[in-house]
């Protein structure tokens, strides 16, 4: 590991101010699972790490049955994991904070984290892709939110700015009816980067589907929400029909690659196996 | 004996407090006033001629202390895993050379005060190649013309000449065949992937001596190569081994770091450490042998094997390794486990320019066995017979000739088919209704093995011991035995306070230095209880004659009355006791007797057995296969330490899962680049993916070459588990499988195979 400066400012304002002061080469640390790792094997030599763990705030767990969800940038995977407000409202987020890594780097690493690496494979996006989720973003100028959808640009990309922080991520509040579905393919009950993820999250209305999100992890160079294969289910009633027909319009639309983990060709098959399971899980979840 | 105070019994290990609190200090812990951190450069080609090293910028950067190429260091010729006795070795690694022949084999070393710049310097060393043309698989190594990956040996990149195992005659038993079965078979390649990797260090003493502090299996085996290439006399390397994070066999080779460490510190004038990265011991380490099988078997309509021809081929990678034993242990293998009076069978071992394959837990049985086996179920399959009927019927037994050219002892295999098929209730699962609701089909297996427990006839084994008891009755044991971590220092004291007639408490066990315990062969083998164990014994019997004469002439009885059991010497038909502390202690001012036992042994063979049965549950849309409970039926002899063998056991299954369904270690066949070296990308199943595992252990076939007839236990139930998962998942979804890792997609593929065949 290069040697690097070290701070814990205690405001968004000091942390971006020393960012700036080091030009953009910094990173910024919350729970460090893949920086560190990152830093060890040379793939990031940062000139400066700036811990974001003694700002105020940034903890921030909270669920409003209006507003939704609000996590701050250091809420943990285990945390998330292990609240039964997520399991109630956020199955397939839960889920996913559940299947990644192992406990003991759950312990430590925060879903915002997991957002901002953007790996294709990463466990939380496409759970919250499906929930329509954003992101408030603290930089020089200001604060915004954006949407998650198009805030990963490419493996390890983000439109973040160096001098950015994600400070918190919104989901909102689930309609009545809802249903959240997590699956992941791989070979391992944990310790495993998924071959394959599907997310749904899917309101049901008057016996016909009123809300879809699917959306697939690990078969594009980002995670893929698949509109293709909503549509044929929006509006309509899930016959076990449409929901098969979902499920190959998933699989037509994902653009995996062969890698030492799968083939591309299986990887397709499993979006097809994995979208089918999620659409009748999460609808039997509301029958 | 009547019964047994501590044999059977599982104590609490003699490491056990160290590891659990943390205090067991492993080489990569220790300290070392001034010490320097080596790396290794290691090539990004396969097969290259070194033209030009230019390590001058390297040599500039500020705390870098010495770098070595192959003109700095000397240039000797020497096995990689230079076992003393063994019958068949490969000469053919030198410490560095000037050429190169796989991607990743050590090219530069560099010592410096930190790691951090042990690194960087390494970036800063150009190195300039003359591409040679490669063979990355055996058909390439073995097409007329090919490139040769040595100029030794003998010839057409064989590392050996090829083994044949004979008996009978194949062609007549053939024609006595009711049926013929044929099939290719394949073996990937997993590594051992120890917890702990390798990692030595050295120092040099002002005298001119080498101390070095190593992970390894045979720290004997390194003193003896390491004064040979470095011209020393034996006293002058002192090699000292503490706790191990584990070896699986592949740690009884040498991997150059060990020279090029002492050199180093030879060159700086002060200690230096090498210790692997992960990625190294994928790199650099030792994988298990990728095989080819051919296998063809004549049977009778009522199950008699007529007849058995294979020809197995071995990959070794860039070096010989354990090559020549593998080929051995693994070609004769297939002449027994089933019985068959018409045997041909044709073993070779090639040389490729991929990582080099050495010993591994198994030894070339992993890769037979598992084209044996399967091949039965499909005989038993085609006859319309039970796998598991099939397979008593012509299961080695007592007398019959084994792979070493002994008569086997006992029916242990017979013993643990018969007692697994009680303990899962066989007969009904074989009719059981078959669930075909839902993507999951379940099925069950049977796998058999069975595995020597010491490596002769290849090579003429020895252990030693010495035992001494102390002037208040406790007891030292002194053994060369490593502990790789699988409680072998635990159960050779249980074996010398049994011997003796002390309590487990009361002996302490010194190892792991060659300057103080008697020269050992090295712990691997399977031999470290029948071995090791054994000789434990011998000693230990020689102390408790001189400590029963001592209270017999105190006692004024003669020898024979003297009894002694827990401490406590009594002297027989009486209620007279005295404890063996009162025996030993000093008398009116006479010092207390020195007894020391030593022993030297030369054990043969002896065989254990093991059935293991398996329920998996395949998914029919994923392809995935997933292990629910295995059943494993091991026969071991006598059982010294129950805990410690089913924790093998277990451990084997868990190692042997991973072969069968997760772990491949991949080379890009273009360049030689290995793909996964590392635990990303390299999947072994973890605890939460673990069956459930009921153990049975049995005592039927004692042999008397180890301590009370206990046989051999750590290889053996990686060998069982391969076959009877792939014949489980055959039972499960009918599809039948010839290689490992039997990876989801493959199935999946296998199934729409199938199905687009019955369209």
């Amino acid at each position: 590991m290069k040697s690097f400066d070290y701070f814990e400012p205690h405001s968004l304002e000091e942390a971006v101010g020393l960012q700036q002061q080091g030009q953009g080469r910094g990173c910024w640390l919350a729970g460090g699972t893949d920086l560190l790792v990152q830093m060890k094997e040379h793939v990031r030599q940062p000139g400066l790490v700036i811990n974001l763990k003694k700002i105020r705030g940034l903890d921030d767990f909270h669920f409003d049955s209006v507003t939704g969800l609000r996590l701050g940038a250091l809420v943990t995977a285990r945390e998330v994991e292990t609240s039964p407000l997520a399991h109630q409202h956020y199955a397939g987020l839960a889920r996913a904070c559940t299947d990644f890594a192992s406990i003991q780097v759950r312990n430590r690493a925060t879903v915002v984290g997991n957002i901002c690496r953007a790996s294709p494979s990463a466990d939380t996006l496409p759970p919250l892709l499906a929930d329509d989720a954003s992101l408030c973003i603290h930089g020089p100028r200001g604060t915004r939110t954006v949407a998650l959808e198009g805030f990963c640009t490419a493996p390890g990309r983000t439109i973040l700015a160096p001098d950015e922080i994600v400070t918190h991520v919104l989901v909102p509040a689930p309609a009545p009816g809802t249903a959240k579905v997590y699956l992941k393919h791989g070979r391992r009950e944990q310790m495993e980067l998924a071959t394959v993820g599907v997310a749904v999250s899917l309101t049901m209305s008057r016996g016909r589907c009123s809300r879809l999100g699917i959306v697939l992890g690990a078969v594009a160079p980002t995670p893929l929400r698949v509109p293709t294969a909503e549509a044929l289910l929006l509006d309509e009633e899930p016959t076990r029909d449409r929901v098969h027909a979902a499920a190959a319009a998933a699989a037509q639309a994902c653009q995996p690659i062969s890698d030492v983990r799968a083939s591309a060709g299986y990887r397709r098959q499993m979006v097809e196996v994995l979208t089918r399971r999620a659409l009748v899980q999460a609808l039997e979840v509301l029958r | 004996m009547t019964a047994f105070s501590i044999i059977g019994k599982s104590v609490k290990r003699n490491d056990l407090i160290d590891k659990v609190t943390g205090s067991a200090k492993y080489v990569a812990d220790m300290q070392f006033p001034g010490l320097l951190y080596g790396k290794t450069l290691r090539s990004n080609v396969a097969h290259a001629r070194i033209l030009r090293i230019d390590a001058s910028r390297a040599l500039a950067l500020p705390g870098v202390k010495a770098v070595l190429t192959h003109s700095d260091v000397p240039r000797v010729l020497h096995a990689g895993s230079p076992h003393p006795r063994s019958a068949s070795l490969s000469c053919d690694q030198y410490i560095l050379d000037d050429k190169v022949r796989f991607w990743g084999e050590s090219v530069a070393v560099v010592a410096a005060t930190s790691e951090e710049i042990a690194e960087e310097a390494l970036g800063l060393i150009q190195v300039e190649y003359e591409l040679l043309p490669a063979v990355f698989t055996v058909e390439e190594a073995l097409r007329p013309g090919a490139p040769l990956v040595h100029d030794l040996g003998p010839g057409g990149n064989q590392v050996l000449d090829p083994v044949t195992c004979q008996r009978g005659d194949v062609e007549k038993g053939f024609q006595e065949a009711d049926l013929i079965l044929e099939g290719d078979y394949e073996g990937g390649r997993p590594v051992p992937a120890y917890m702990e990797p390798n990692v030595c260090t050295c120092q040099w003493d002002p005298t001119g001596g080498l101390t070095v502090w190593i992970s390894t299996q045979t720290s004997f085996m390194v003193r003896g190569i390491m004064a040979e290439v470095l011209g020393l006399p034996l006293n002058k390397v002192r090699v000292l081994v503490d706790h191990m994070g584990g070896g699986f066999g592949a740690k009884q080779d040498l991997f150059q770091t060990e020279f090029l460490c002492a050199l180093l510190a030879r060159k700086t004038g002060r200690p230096v450490r090498m210790e692997f990265t992960r990625e190294e011991t994928f790199l650099g380490g030792r994988t298990r042998h990728p095989a080819r099988i051919w296998l063809k078997q004549g049977f009778k309509k009522d199950g008699t094997i007529t007849a058995r021809q294979a020809r197995i081929v071995y990959t070794s990678g860039a070096y010989g390794s354990h090559g020549p034993g593998v080929t051995n242990v693994g070609t004769t293998a297939l002449a027994s486990l089933y019985r068959c009076e018409n045997i041909h069978v044709v073993g070779s071992c090639v040389y490729t320019n991929t990582p080099i394959a050495g010993a591994f837990r198994g030894f070339g049985v992993v890769q037979a066995y598992y084209a044996l086996d399967i091949q039965m179920d499909e005989a038993a399959v085609a006859l319309g017979m039970d796998p598991a009927e099939l397979k008593l019927r012509n299961a080695v037994r007592e007398g019959d000739v084994a792979p070493s050219g002994h008569p086997l002892i006992g029916h242990g295999l017979e013993d643990c088919i018969r007692r697994g098929k009680e303990e899962v209730g066989w007969e009904a699962l074989r009719s059981r209704e078959r669930d075909e609701h839902g993507p999951v089909r379940r099925g069950w297996g049977l796998g058999c093995e069975m595995h020597g427990s010491s490596a002769y006839p290849g090579i003429k084994e020895q252990g030693n011991a010495i035992v001494k008891m102390n002037e208040d009755g406790t007891v030292v044991l002194f053994t060369g035995t490593a502990g790789l971590g699988t409680g072998t220092h635990t159960v050779q004291a249980q074996i010398v306070a049994e011997e003796i007639g002390v309590t487990f408490e009361s002996v302490s066990v010194v190892h792991g230095d060659t300057d103080a315990v008697p020269w050992d062969i090295g712990a691997f083998a399977s031999h470290t209880t029948y071995m090791g164990g054994r000789v434990a014994q011998m000693a230990a019997a020689e102390v408790k004659a001189q400590l029963v004469a001592r209270a017999a002439l105190q006692q004024a009885v003669d020898p024979s009355q003297i009894e002694v059991r827990d401490g406590v010497v009594s002297v027989k038909g009486t209620d007279r006791s005295v404890s063996v502390r009162e025996v030993m202690m000093p008398k009116r001012g006479i010092p207390a007797p020195q007894f020391v036992g030593s022993a030297t042994y030369h054990p043969t063979k002896s065989y254990s057995f093991a059935a293991h049965f398996v329920e998996v549950a395949v998914d029919i849309e994923t392809g995935a296969v997933k292990v629910l409970q295995v059943v494993p039926v091991h026969e071991v002899g006598k059982v010294i330490h129950p805990v410690a063998a089913a924790g093998q056991i277990e451990g084997g299954i868990q190692q042997g899962i991973g072969h069968t369904l997760y772990e491949d270690f991949q080379i890009d066949l273009k360049t030689g680049r290995s793909l996964n070296p590392n635990f990303v990308d390299y999947k072994m199943p973890l605890f939460m993916d673990m069956p459930t595992i009921r153990t049975v252990l049995l005592e039927t076939a004692p042999d008397p070459g180890g301590p009370w007839g206990a046989k051999g236990i750590g290889e053996d139930p990686i060998v069982a588990i391969g076959p009877a998962i792939a014949n489980a998942i055959y039972d499960a979804i009918g599809v039948r499988f010839h290689h490992y890792p039997i990876k989801p997609e493959q199935v999946l593929a296998a199934l729409q195979e199938r199905e687009g065949g019955a369209q």
